[in-house]
């Protein structure tokens, strides 16, 4: 006799045990939160709740003036961005552990989100370890690409045709990785960035 | 007549600092839930739309699942079906052993712990560390988790101190958290080094698109995919929603119910494997397809594992996790451990003053104590209902069948404040007999929901 894959197996008792079945609510009817002034609300989460740094940057600043300005001691930057200089290259590094000595990391975010302060960072580099594996990070975004809430977020990754393409992955950052797993004291630089710079570029 | 729940509680409640210590901690975590919900015009929309579309997600879940398996499969992940926990760690093992993994790095999954991985791993040889700081401490320590999200906020500093300097060499004598978690931040940093795969769980799966998206605040699922190349993801069936727009109304109650903030620092969406890397995603049912079947319990199949309902109830809070016997607590727990086996976890039934807190905190609208109550029914059938407790039972149907009823009898239930303890706290209230009566408060619920102060 064939055994039944669990596959077949799974599919058939949940059609066997499908009873009432409910339609797809209609989404379109919550009104989510916007705000008069989506970048100042950006920014006060972000150098809030979010725990983040925030400098704004202004035609004819430098990324790496103002890298320094946040992290005046570091001595090993990786990043892949454009016009940024690094010691290390997500791109070209061999493995991923190379990027576990990185000072900052300076990375691309591409949507802001005003409610939350969560960046998208779509994944641009061979290496995502650049993003999580870094001491500190600088996230550059531009300031017309910040959002109100996630519905619009999600809603820009979807109708974009950017994303996912020849890294398929992408994450929301909000602020430095924190933890409060020992008697609820909040502690930043759990396993990941131990602090987070937004840099808003003003267009 | 006790359970074993109100026996370990009564045990937990002797002392009374630490009681009292859990109590607050996990009411605290409630408040902040509450200011968050308050913050947010649309929060019952919110409420609205999640159970809405779990609801529809876990009645139409074999066709998401197919069209969830066609993508991913696209995106290149291997997509393994487990109909069980045996199964599910098998799978593992083989797709471990294949690689030749001495060393695993995990991040948090309710799924791992109720297939009980871990075991099944070390007993084939391989180390797992977990990277959940609550999770690497417990580990470490050799406990249980006493909550789903916030697994280790019962043991004290000094206790985690301990442990360190004795397993972590070069700890220092300091028990300050921010000294301790720096340790093992570089503790952990050493173990994803040299692991050679990544286990996450997954938070919710997306059918339109085939990916899994996880959520933490210390980045550690993310550590843990960085850096070895191979990723395994353990998914239960129902963890499925069908596309981005749904995504957006659960990424914004996750976080806000369970522990409060506005969101987890990371949402990591996973659509494929990284540059050379391999990613294999598992779905397992272990139970799943038969709940759905079941037309008191299929609800349970809803829940997104945010731990809203632990924190705010009060008898989880004042018993804390360890006094039910089923390794998820609270609310949610005591429904699942009698979905997963009556005759073993029928103890915890017991567990619950049916003041339905639980229901008006759960995002995705889980009737958890009317399910609580079913049970109660039910254990008469099992044989294992206690007689002084029928008496009870009996009135809360009553209460159950009459809405009306229950609904005057909370604003009633004030006048309970100044009867004389005697008369409360009395053998012939069988509730009141190893629960000390709880104090209703001025305005209830509801009445404050309908007059628009909550
Ligand atoms: S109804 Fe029962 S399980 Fe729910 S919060 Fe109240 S006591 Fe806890
Ligand atoms: S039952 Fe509801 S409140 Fe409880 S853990 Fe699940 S989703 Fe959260």
């Amino acid at each position: 006799m064939n055994k039944m894959s669990a596959r077949e197996q799974i599919l058939n008792a949940l059609r066997g045990n499908t009873r009432e079945r409910y339609d797809m609510p209609d989404l379109s009817e919550i009104s989510p939160i916007v705000y008069d002034d989506p970048v100042g609300q950006f920014i006060k989460k972000a150098t809030t709740t979010a725990g983040a740094k925030l400098l704004e940057m202004e035609a004819g600043d430098s990324i790496d003036e103002l890298v320094l300005l946040a992290y005046p001691e570091a001595k090993i930057i990786a990043s892949n961005v454009k016009g940024v200089t690094a010691q290390l290259n997500p791109d070209t590094v061999e493995t991923a552990q190379e990027l576990a000595s990185v000072d900052v990391g300076v990375i691309e975010g591409a949507i802001g989100v005003a409610e939350n302060a969560c960046v998208w960072i779509p994944q641009t580099m061979k290496e995502k370890a650049v993003c999580f594996a870094s001491e500190y990070l600088v996230i550059l975004l531009h300031k017309h690409d910040i959002v109100n809430n996630m519905h619009e977020a999600y809603a820009r990754i979807e109708a974009s045709d950017k994303y996912f393409q020849k890294y398929k992955f992408g994450t929301f950052i909000s602020g430095p990785s924190k933890t409060a797993d020992i008697e609820s004291a909040l502690v930043y630089g759990a396993q990941a960035a131990r602090g987070v710079t937004v840099v808003l570029i003003n267009n | 007549m006790s359970t074993r729940h109100s026996t370990y509680a009564e045990h937990y409640l002797q002392d009374n600092e630490v009681a009292e210590r859990h109590d607050k901690t996990f009411f605290g975590v409630r408040e902040k839930r509450d200011r968050m919900a308050h913050d947010l015009p649309e929060w019952e929309d919110l409420r609205k739309a999640a159970d809405g579309i779990k609801r529809h997600t876990v009645t139409h879940l074999a066709e998401y699942l197919e069209q969830f398996e066609a993508n991913a499969v696209k995106n290149g992940i291997h997509v393994h079906w487990a109909a069980d926990s045996d199964e599910y760690n098998a799978i593992v093992l083989d797709i471990l052993r294949s690689h030749a993994v001495k060393k695993v790095v995990k991040s948090k999954s309710m799924l791992t712990e109720e297939c009980h991985l871990n075991e099944s791993l070390e007993k084939n040889g391989m180390e797992v560390i977990e990277t959940d700081l609550g999770e690497r401490i417990l580990q470490m320590m050799h406990l249980a988790p006493s909550h789903i999200v916030m697994p280790a906020l019962h043991v004290h500093r000094e206790q985690i101190g301990d442990c360190f300097r004795e397993q972590i060499p070069g700890t220092s004598e300091s028990d300050d958290p921010t000294y301790l978690t720096h340790v093992a931040r570089l503790h952990l940093r050493k173990q994803f080094m040299e692991a050679g795969a990544g286990m996450t769980g997954a938070n919710f799966g997306i059918a339109a698109t085939g990916e899994v998206v996880v959520c933490t605040n210390e980045g550690n699922a993310d550590m843990s995919t960085s850096i070895p190349k191979l990723h395994i993801v353990s998914m239960g069936i129902e963890k499925l929603i069908p596309d981005y727009r749904s995504m957006a109304v659960f990424q914004r109650l996750l976080a806000r119910c369970g522990t409060g903030q506005e969101t987890t620092v990371y949402t990591s969406h996973f659509r494929g494997p990284r540059p050379g890397g391999e990613m294999h995603i598992i779905l397992v049912d272990n139970g799943r397809s038969q709940i759905l079947g079941d037309a008191d319990h299929w609800q349970t199949l809803k829940c997104m594992r945010c731990g809203a309902c632990m924190n705010t109830c009060p008898v989880y809070r004042r018993s804390s996790g360890y006094s039910y016997t089923y390794f998820i607590p609270g609310p949610i727990g005591v429904n699942l451990g009698m979905l997963r086996d009556k005759d073993k976890y029928y103890d915890n039934v017991s567990a619950c003053s049916l003041c339905c807190s639980c229901d008006n905190v759960c995002p995705v609208k889980v009737d958890l104590s009317t399910q609580i109550y079913r049970w109660r029914q039910e254990l008469d059938s099992l044989g294992h209902s206690d007689p002084m407790k029928k008496f009870m039972s009996k009135r809360m149907a009553f209460l159950f069948n009459h809405p009306g009823v229950y609904t005057g009898t909370l604003r009633l239930a004030k006048a309970v404040n100044w009867m004389p303890k005697c008369l409360v706290n009395s053998k012939l209230n069988p509730w009141a007999y190893g629960h000390k009566m709880m104090k209703f408060p001025k305005n209830s619920f509801h009445r404050l929901w309908k007059k628009k102060k909550i």
